[in-house]
C-alpha cells in the first residue's frame, strides 16, 4: 500500500519527465483532458489535468468532470509514476482499468507507454 | 419455364457471411431469394473444420472483438458461445536474430524503438480519424493520401528499423500484404473502421479478443439451414446479364442453371467479382475499382500438439518477428486445453515465396520458425494444416482487399453504388469492419435494404 504522500511524490518526478519528453509533447496536442485517478484499496482520489501539451500538477480529490478515470491499486500508482512499471501490461491484464471513450482509452494508453518506454 | 431456369425476386451471388445475411433478410422480407455458392460449402472466407483429432479449428476468419455489434448481434440470435484468447504469459519477439520474450501490446526489448513505434501507430489512428468511414475519398487532403502507400509513410516517419520491423510484422498479419503495396488513405481508412491500429493489433480489449466454441462457421451455417434450398452450393456463376430492372446469371454447372431476377446482390471480394463475364461491360469505374484492388496473401498453419506446452514456459503462444517464414502467431488452443495449437501466420512476401515451395519445404519453414520461437516442443505436431488462401479460387487470397494507390479517390464512388439491378455487398464495402466478419454482416443488411427500397419504389 502507498500513501497519498507517496503518490504525490512519484507523481512529481513523473511529471517533470513527461514535461522534458519531447515525443510524449508531440504526441498530447490537440488533447487537453482531465484524468481522475481511484486507488482502489485506499480510496485515495486525485486529479490529473493536461493541456496545451503540459501534464500538469496532481490535485489532491476528484476535481471536476472527468474525461477518463483510472483505477488502479496505490502500489501500482506509486510503481507507475516511479517509472517502475509498464502501465500497459497492467492495462492488458486488467489490474489496471481506464474508463472513458474507446478513443481517450487508446490514447492514454499510448501515452503512458511512452511516457514508460522513454523515460 | 424451363428445367434449370429459375425466376426469382432476387439473385444473390456468394453465400459468404454477406451474401447470407442479405439473402435471410430478403427471405424475411417474403422475397423469392436464390444464393449461389461456388463451393460445396457457406462461408466464404469463414470456415470452420473439425481435425483428425476431433479439434475444431478455423481456417479463416476467426474472432470477435469489442465493438463488432453485427457479429455479436448474430452470435446472440444464432446461440453462440465465446471464449477469450489464450493471452496470460510472455510472448516472444524475434529481433535481427536474437530472441526476446516481452508482455502486454508490443516488445520492450529495445524501448526507444517501442516508443518511437508507439508513437508512430499513435500518429497512423490519429490520422485515421479525418478519414470519414462513409466517404474516404472526401477526407482532408485525400489526393495526396491516396497518392502514398502506407510503406512511404512508414519510411519517412519511423526511422527505427526496430520500431519499423514491429509495425511491419503487424501490417502483415492484419492487412495479409506489405505496406509498401497499399494506398495510405486506404490503409487509414481501414484502421479508422476497425477502432484503430492499436485496436486491430490487441487481442484482449481488441480484435482478436475472443473466438467462438465450434468455430466462427457456425452462424454462417445456421443461416443457410435457415434458408434451405434457396442456397445452391456448387454452383459457381460464370457470367451476368444486367439491365435497369433485371438480371440473368448463369451457373457453370452440368444442367446449365439460369436464374432471372429483378435484382442481384453481388457479395464478392472485387477481384473474384472481376473474374465473370459482365453482360454489358460494367462502368469503367466499378470496373477498375475490382481490378485494382487485389487481395492480400496470406496463409494460416494450425500446429496441433498433444498439450499447449508454450504455457508450462509462461509463454502466450504470440510471436512477433522480423524474419523467418512466419511472423505473427497466436495460441489458437481449444477452450478446454485438450490440445495445444499454434496459429501460425504467413503472409505478404513470406506466403507469396512460401507458396512457391513444395509441402515438405512449406511445412519445414513454418515448423522451423515455431521451433525458434517456443523451443524443441515444437518440432513434432501431431498435425500441421495449411490453409492457403491464395490457392483458393474462389476467394483469391485473403483476409481482405487492397487498395492501390490512387484508387479510392479515383473509383471509390463505385464501392457501393448500384448499377442497374446490380447491388454490391462483401466486407470491403464496409464502413465498420471492413475486412472483418462484422463488416461482412452489416454490408449484408445495407444490400438488402437497398433491394428491398428498389422493389418498392
Amino acid at each position: 500500500m502507498a500513501s497519498a504522500e507517496e503518490i504525490v511524490e512519484a507523481y512529481a518526478a513523473w511529471r517533470d519527465r513527461c514535461n522534458a519528453n519531447e515525443r510524449l509533447r508531440r504526441m498530447l496536442r490537440g488533447w487537453d483532458r482531465v484524468v481522475h485517478l481511484e486507488a482502489t484499496d485506499t480510496g485515495d482520489r486525485f486529479t490529473v489535468t493536461v493541456h496545451e501539451q503540459t501534464v500538469g500538477e496532481l490535485a489532491a480529490d476528484a476535481v471536476g468532470a472527468p474525461d477518463l478515470v483510472v483505477t488502479a491499486t496505490s502500489e501500482d500508482f506509486a510503481d507507475l509514476f516511479w517509472g517502475d512499471l509498464n502501465p500497459s501490461e497492467k492495462y492488458m491484464s486488467g489490474e489496471i482499468v481506464l474508463a472513458g471513450s474507446q478513443e481517450d482509452v487508446m490514447r492514454l494508453d499510448a501515452l503512458s507507454m511512452v511516457a514508460f518506454l522513454d523515460q | 419455364m424451363a428445367n434449370g431456369q429459375l425466376q426469382r425476386d432476387v439473385v444473390v451471388v456468394g453465400a459468404g457471411y454477406a451474401g447470407l445475411t442479405a439473402a435471410r433478410r430478403l427471405h424475411r422480407q417474403g422475397l423469392e431469394v436464390t444464393v449461389l455458392e461456388a463451393r460445396s460449402r457457406v462461408g466464404g472466407r469463414v470456415w470452420s473444420e473439425p481435425l483428425p483429432s476431433g479439434v475444431m479449428i478455423d481456417h479463416g476468419g476467426q474472432w470477435i472483438g469489442p465493438g463488432q455489434d453485427h457479429l455479436q448481434a448474430l452470435a446472440d440470435e444464432l446461440g453462440g458461445r465465446t471464449f477469450p484468447t489464450f493471452t496470460t504469459g510472455e510472448a516472444v519477439e524475434i529481433r535481427s536474430g536474437a530472441r526476446n520474450t516481452y508482455t502486454g501490446l508490443i516488445p520492450t526489448s529495445d524501448p526507444t524503438a517501442a516508443a518511437e513505434g508507439v508513437e508512430a501507430i499513435f500518429d497512423l489512428d490519429l490520422a485515421a480519424q479525418d478519414v470519414p468511414l462513409d466517404a474516404p475519398w472526401t477526407a482532408p487532403g485525400a489526393a495526396v493520401l491516396d497518392e502514398q502507400t502506407l510503406g512511404s509513410w512508414l519510411s519517412e516517419h519511423v526511422k527505427n528499423s526496430a520500431a519499423r520491423s514491429m509495425i511491419d510484422a503487424a501490417v502483415k498479419g492484419i492487412f495479409g500484404t506489405e505496406a509498401s503495396e497499399m494506398s495510405l488513405l486506404f490503409a487509414l481508412f481501414y484502421l479508422h473502421s476497425g477502432g484503430g491500429l492499436m485496436n486491430l493489433a490487441r487481442t484482449t480489449g481488441g480484435a482478436q479478443e475472443r473466438r467462438f466454441e465450434g468455430g466462427a462457421q457456425q452462424f454462417a451455417s445456421s443461416m443457410a439451414a435457415e434458408l434451405g434450398e434457396r442456397v445452391r452450393l456448387s454452383s459457381p456463376v460464370e457470367a451476368l446479364e444486367h439491365g435497369e430492372g433485371d438480371v440473368v446469371v448463369r451457373v457453370a454447372d452440368t444442367s446449365g442453371t439460369t436464374v432471372h431476377a429483378r435484382r442481384a446482390v453481388v457479395a464478392l471480394p472485387p477481384m473474384v467479382a472481376r473474374r465473370l463475364r459482365w453482360t454489358p461491360a460494367l462502368p469503367t469505374m466499378r470496373d477498375q475499382l475490382m481490378m485494382r484492388a487485389p487481395m492480400g496473401a496470406v496463409t494460416k498453419v494450425h500446429a496441433v500438439y498433444e498439450t499447449p506446452f508454450w504455457r508450462d514456459d509462461g509463454l502466450n503462444g504470440q510471436l512477433v518477428a522480423d524474419e523467418g517464414s512466419v511472423r505473427v502467431s497466436f495460441d489458437d488452443s481449444p477452450s478446454d486445453g485438450s490440445r495445444g495449437i499454434l496459429l501460425a501466420f504467413v503472409a505478404g512476401d513470406e506466403c507469396r515465396r512460401l507458396d512457391g515451395l513444395p509441402e515438405h519445404d512449406r511445412r519445414r519453414a513454418v515448423v522451423d520458425d515455431l521451433v525458434r520461437a517456443f523451443g524443441p516442443r515444437a518440432a513434432g505436431p501431431i498435425e500441421l494444416v495449411e490453409q492457403r488462401w491464395c490457392q483458393e479460387p474462389f476467394t483469391g487470397g485473403g483476409p481482405v482487399a487492397v487498395f492501390s494507390p490512387g484508387l479510392l479517390t479515383g473509383c471509390g464512388p463505385a464501392l457501393r453504388e448500384p448499377v442497374g439491378a446490380l447491388h454490391w455487398a462483401g466486407t470491403e464495402t464496409a464502413t465498420q469492419w471492413c475486412g472483418y466478419i462484422d463488416g461482412a454482416i452489416s454490408s449484408g443488411e445495407r444490400a438488402a435494404a437497398e433491394v428491398m427500397a428498389a422493389l418498392a419504389g
